[in-house]
């Protein structure tokens, strides 16, 4: 594969400010102000922040995987869980340290999303979806089952912290940078190899995956590199995150149905299939909902105070977003504030490289594929027993 | 098999130990102010230069109280859930009667709570807040054992107070006992630890099965962190009551349909199950009820400690028996009903035991700063473990440093001895002891 | 160990339900070709329903209680379905994300508004019968009695008149049901709220066997995955199958061990997938 000469130019071409168009220079303000955020804000959002960039990470590994080739995960929070726990147990348990076991649990992700992955992604459309949605059920029953080992419903101790000091303060402010610097890296790999020749076939999957096959390449092996990556991704975020002052492996901060779904949404509210959309509403969206959650007004009807109901106007607001604005409001923000900039500065829109991902919607293209799985499903005659290839419904070559 | 609390604690602390410089629990390299960067990646170095900026000045010495006396309350769900609220409430009510009464050193006992959602990383992100936002003396509450273990360490960092009053995982006090000088900010007000509880399972059988007909049971604990060493304690002690365990079980946390597990206790011929349930007690006692199940019920059994637990279950937790710190019109101590009256009327419903415990660690907290003449930690540490106060759940004393159970409340009929209650005709009657008695204990009518 | 008698009836007692449970499910995915996933709140919705009607609010006994567990939840997937799904129906993944945020605002709404302690549910019918040698709740018995009484008449329905007809004809072909003038829509509608009514009593059912709270639907949900997967999508014939696989294998493994159960459906939903894709009952919605 050609991606990693390619994936040099991208990061070589990020670095020359001579090809910044105008989003390009918002995302390295947006970086800056990253960077100086621990001397602008309050420490109790320090820490909020840490988390947010996490959630971030989280949500830039499902975009890599569903965003751009289509194949809509609904449980990566088996991803973050797996590295998560990885992590803390060989920490806890052999007591070797976090450089040791973050890398092996890396290792362990793929492996294990690599056996998820590998038959699943056989499956098209909804039943990928159904897969992915109960293997976190079935891991979390797993980890209930042995909770001497996993500690069940309520989690794990906390592990060893990557970096402690004695004052708070300057703890979080510390693993602050650490996510930062991890969020850097991330969004940095994800962005080159996305914009490589491997991220225009993971689009091509996604837009009609007969053609690529027809093409002469083997989307079931760009699917399953999207999906280890995504998985190395999730699983370094969550094994980071655990050794931090912010995260536990525990079920409800990485293997709670809520966990996979926010990712979702904050993908779809950045816009699928850009991996910057996923880490902005990833952002922002942790942020609001913490924030939801320290509101002391006290709403007048129901006389309850907005912090005891955060989680339930959390999601109520998101639902509207989503069914308001279901193409992402970051696209939706950059379109009309970029066409408006663009103008005034009489540039032209098409001067920022030819890279990024194309305009068309991400989910007009995943709602198309889906609509001809189902109506190949409808199409087949009961009681006649399908073909190997039909059945399994993709390995068609 | 169910894990030893004790051992567990051995291989943990082992474990940190090991893990070298991340070690979180090793006093030595804890107090080393430099990186311990096991994993320190590039940009570390940068950044360390910068973070001395973020660092506060360190209080230090003996410091007296030179304003309001602030308490951070951590409850979970408080707003939902009657253990929470009694545990804000408790501590509210304490902190009022104590401004009311001319406060402490003649200022003010102010009390902030917040919701730890009975998640461990809710739970420590709150006690964070607490430390950098409301900057309070010392905290109380905690109601989940594993939210309590998770926040451990950062009371220890902080070196501020905190009394529980919900959680009973020993796993704190072994920490207190084994690292004495890290975690002696930490005490247990109540209730008794998990295997004390256990063991007050034992000696209310020793006492009564006897009496209510037990002869063959089995014992049926929900799998939780706090069960584990009253499973042991059960374990360890129950062979002796001459009662038969005919069935040990610890069933899955969550557990929602109970058919399989009665079935298993009925070919088991058991005459009653002996309980430890908290998280999943309503579903497991409405069944029991519903299905007229052919044995007895009780033991512990948290929400039916909720006074209002027969209505909510329309009578289904009839006959049920549990372990109780206190009921409102039970005389446990002089001031047991004179608070539950005086939280009825302020907050419209009867307090649940984390209510009284909460009111106590309030007021404990406060004489033992106003009796120091100081409020800096270290002095008021020294102060509650020479504490010996009297309070609505009983008299609350402190084992000593040298206790393997560390600065949890003692456990003894002279100290705090839980009472054993029994719904009947809508009201919680207490069986045991016999001094506080309000009824006899009475067998389920299809038995 | 638990005899075996008592297995096989605790079995088909718990299957029936199970099959109620799944049913509405299908049906929407048969119908809409969508997975409904605030199907479980549906049912957690049904069972307070019945717990407000039957003295958490007003007292109107057990009737009163039954109705409200149907025609509230009814009215809750309509209004789903109109409110959100119908502009989205062509887009299987917005439905799925939707829906799912759906089931996060009910049961947040029920956490807010009943707290975490599980309410008690009254029975339909109180005490207990004896059945070979053992007892049984009659609650479980009514609820047996009454979910085949309800699928038989879902499949009585379906297959004897109009709006049922319609429902068949639009779950084999959207295309073909609008050349003969079906409106899918109307179709869909119908269907939601039937779902809706179904899943409604089965929370009911659920209810009053097990206690409601307000993340109740979750399990159930799980399950209806399984079932349809094992059935076959969109098979109402092939969901009763399934509920009667995964109902047995749980009592089965239940009675070996107590923790196995949760995870035994999901393993069979996972085995079913990756062997025979399409479940047992190929596609097609009855006879």
């Amino acid at each position: 594969m050609s991606a990693d000469a390619t994936a040099t130019r991208g990061l070589v071409g990020l670095l020359d400010p001579r090809r910044y168009g105008i989003r390009h220079q918002a995302g390295v303000v947006g970086l800056v102000l990253l960077a100086v955020a621990p001397y602008l804000v309050p420490t109790v959002w320090v820490r909020n922040l840490t988390i947010a960039l996490f959630f971030a990470m989280f949500a830039m590994s499902w975009d890599v995987v569903s965003g751009y080739t289509g194949q809509i995960s609904f449980g990566h929070a088996f991803f973050f869980a797996i590295g998560g726990y990885s992590s803390a147990l060989l920490n806890l348990e052999l007591g070797l340290p976090p450089v040791v076991t973050v890398p092996v649990a890396v290792v362990v992700t793929v492996v294990a999303g690599l056996l998820v992955g590998v038959p699943a992604l056989r499956l098209r459309g909804p039943y990928f979806s159904l897969v992915t949605l109960v293997a976190p059920t079935i891991l979390l029953n797993v980890f209930i089952l042995f909770s001497d080992t996993f500690g069940g419903e309520l989690g794990l101790d906390s592990p060893a912290p990557i970096l402690d000091f004695d004052d708070l303060a300057v703890t979080l402010v510390a693993n602050y940078y650490l996510a930062f610097a991890l969020f850097v890296g991330i969004l940095a790999v994800l962005l080159a190899v996305t914009r490589s020749d491997a991220g225009a076939v993971f689009t091509a999957i996604r837009e009609d995956e007969d053609a690529v096959a027809a093409s002469g390449l083997n989307p079931a092996k760009f699917k399953v590199f999207a999906f280890a990556l995504s998985a190395a991704v999730g699983g370094l975020a969550g094994a980071v995150f655990v050794h931090t002052p912010v995260g536990n492996p525990n079920p409800s901060q990485l293997l709670a149905l809520t966990v996979s779904i926010e990712v979702i949404i904050a993908a779809i509210l950045g816009g699928m299939g850009t991996i910057v959309g996923a880490a902005i509403a990833g952002i922002f969206l942790r942020l609001f909902q913490l924030y939801l959650g320290t509101v002391e007004y006290v709403v007048p009807v129901v006389d309850t105070a907005v912090a005891d109901v955060d989680l339930l106007l959390f999601s109520l607001v998101t639902l509207v977003l989503l069914f308001a604005l279901p193409g992402g409001i970051v696209r939706w923000a950059v379109h009309g504030g970029g066409a408006a900039l663009d103008n005034i500065r009489g540039r032209d829109t098409a001067t920022d490289g030819g890279r990024d991902p194309p305009d068309r919607d991400a989910l007009a293209a995943v709602r198309e594929s889906w609509r001809e799985d189902v109506a190949a499903m409808q199409a087949r005659v009961p009681g006649a027993e399908p073909g190997p290839d039909e059945s399994a419904g993709g390995d068609r070559r | 098999m169910v894990n030893d609390g004790k051992q567990k604690t051995g291989a943990d602390s082992q474990g940190k130990t090991d893990a070298g410089q991340g070690g979180t629990r090793d006093a030595i390299v804890r107090r080393r102010p430099l990186l311990k960067a096991a994993g320190a990646g590039t940009g570390l170095a940068l950044t360390a230069g910068c973070l001395d900026s973020f660092a506060g000045s360190d209080g230090g010495g003996r410091q007296e109280l030179d304003g309001p006396l602030k308490i951070g309350v951590l409850a979970p769900e408080p707003a939902n859930d009657p253990i929470g609220a009694s545990i804000a409430n408790g501590a509210r009510l304490a902190a009022q009667q104590l401004t009311e009464n001319g406060g402490v050193d003649g200022y003010d006992v102010e009390v902030t709570v917040k919701d730890t959602k009975e998640n461990p990383g809710t739970g420590k992100q709150k006690y964070q807040e607490f430390i950098l936002d409301d900057e309070v003396h010392a905290t109380t509450g905690i109601f989940t054992s594993e939210v309590l273990l998770n926040v451990l360490d950062d009371i220890a960092d902080q070196g501020k107070v905190h009394l529980t009053t919900g959680a009973a995982t020993p796993e704190a006090s072994a920490r207190v006992h084994e690292n004495y000088d890290e975690y002696k900010y930490h005490f247990r007000t109540g209730p008794i630890n998990a295997y004390h509880l256990g063991t007050n399972l034992v000696d209310f059988g020793e006492a009564m099965f006897d009496e209510m007909g037990w002869e063959q049971i089995a014992v049926l604990v929900e799998d939780y962190e706090w069960t584990r060493p009253v499973s042991q304690a059960l374990d360890d002690q129950l062979g002796d009551t001459g009662v038969e365990v005919v069935m040990r079980e610890r069933y899955a946390s969550g557990t929602e349909n109970f058919t399989p597990i009665y079935d298993e206790v009925e070919s088991t011929g058991a005459d009653a199950v002996l309980t430890a349930m908290a998280h999943t007690g309503t579903p497991a006692v409405v069944q029991w009820a519903r299905q007229q199940r052919g044995f007895e019920f009780g033991g512990i059994h948290v929400p039916m400690q909720l006074p209002s637990y027969s209505a909510a279950t329309e009578g289904a937790c009839q006959f049920g028996i549990t372990q109780n710190s206190a009921t409102p019109k039970s005389e446990v101590t002089e001031k047991t009903v004179p608070f539950a009256n005086a939280y009825q009327s302020e907050f419209g419903s009867a307090p649940v035991y984390t209510g009284y415990i909460t009111f106590d660690a309030v007021k404990q907290y406060a004489q033992a700063v106003s009796s120091a003449g100081y409020v800096s930690s270290d002095e008021v540490v020294t102060e509650l473990e020479d504490s010996s106060y009297r309070g609505t759940a009983g008299t609350i004393e402190y084992y000593g440093p040298d206790h393997e159970y560390a600065h949890d409340v003692k456990y003894g009929q002279d100290t705090v001895w839980p009472l054993f209650q029994q719904w009947q005709d809508g009201s919680q009657e207490v069986i045991y002891p016999e001094n506080l008695a309000t009824a006899d204990y009475a067998s389920p009518p299809w038995i | 160990m638990v005899d075996v008698a008592t297995l096989a009836v605790n079995s088909v007692i718990i299957s029936a339900l199970y099959a109620l449970v799944a049913i509405g499910f299908t049906l929407i995915f048969g119908v809409g070709g969508v997975l409904n996933l605030s199907h479980g709140a549906t049912i957690t919705l049904g069972a307070f329903a019945a717990y407000y009607a039957s003295g958490g609010i007003v007292e109107a006994g057990v009737g009163g209680a039954v109705l409200a567990a149907i025609v509230v939840p009814a009215l809750f997937s309509a209004a789903v379905y109109k409110g959100l799904i119908e502009r989205i129906q062509d887009q299987p993944v917005m439905v799925m994300i939707l829906t799912l945020v759906v089931a996060i605002a009910v049961e947040q709404v029920f956490l807010v508004a009943e707290g975490t302690q599980p309410k008690s549910i009254p029975s339909l019918l109180d005490g207990t019968v004896a059945l070979g040698g053992s007892k049984f709740q009659t609650n479980l018995l009514v609820v047996f009695a009454l979910s085949w009484v309800i699928i038989a008449g879902l499949f009585y329905t379906i297959n004897n008149t109009e709006t049922g007809k319609a429902i068949l004809a639009t779950s084999m072909t959207t295309k073909g049901a609008a050349l003969v003038g079906i409106e899918s829509d109307r179709v869909n509608l119908y269907t939601w709220v039937v779902a809706g009514g179904l899943a409604g009593v089965a929370g009911l059912f659920l209810g009053s066997f097990q206690t409601a709270n307000f993340a109740m639907g979750r399990g159930p949900l799980m399950l209806s995955f399984a079932i349809v997967v094992i059935g076959g999508i969109g098979s109402v014939k092939g969901s009763l199958v399934g509920a009667y696989v995964i109902g047995t294998a749980e009592v089965v493994t239940g009675a070996i061990n107590t923790r196995l159960t949760g995870l035994v459906p999901l393993l069979l939903l996972i085995l079913v997938l990756l062997v025979k894709p399409e479940g047992l009952f190929g596609r097609e919605l009855a006879e």
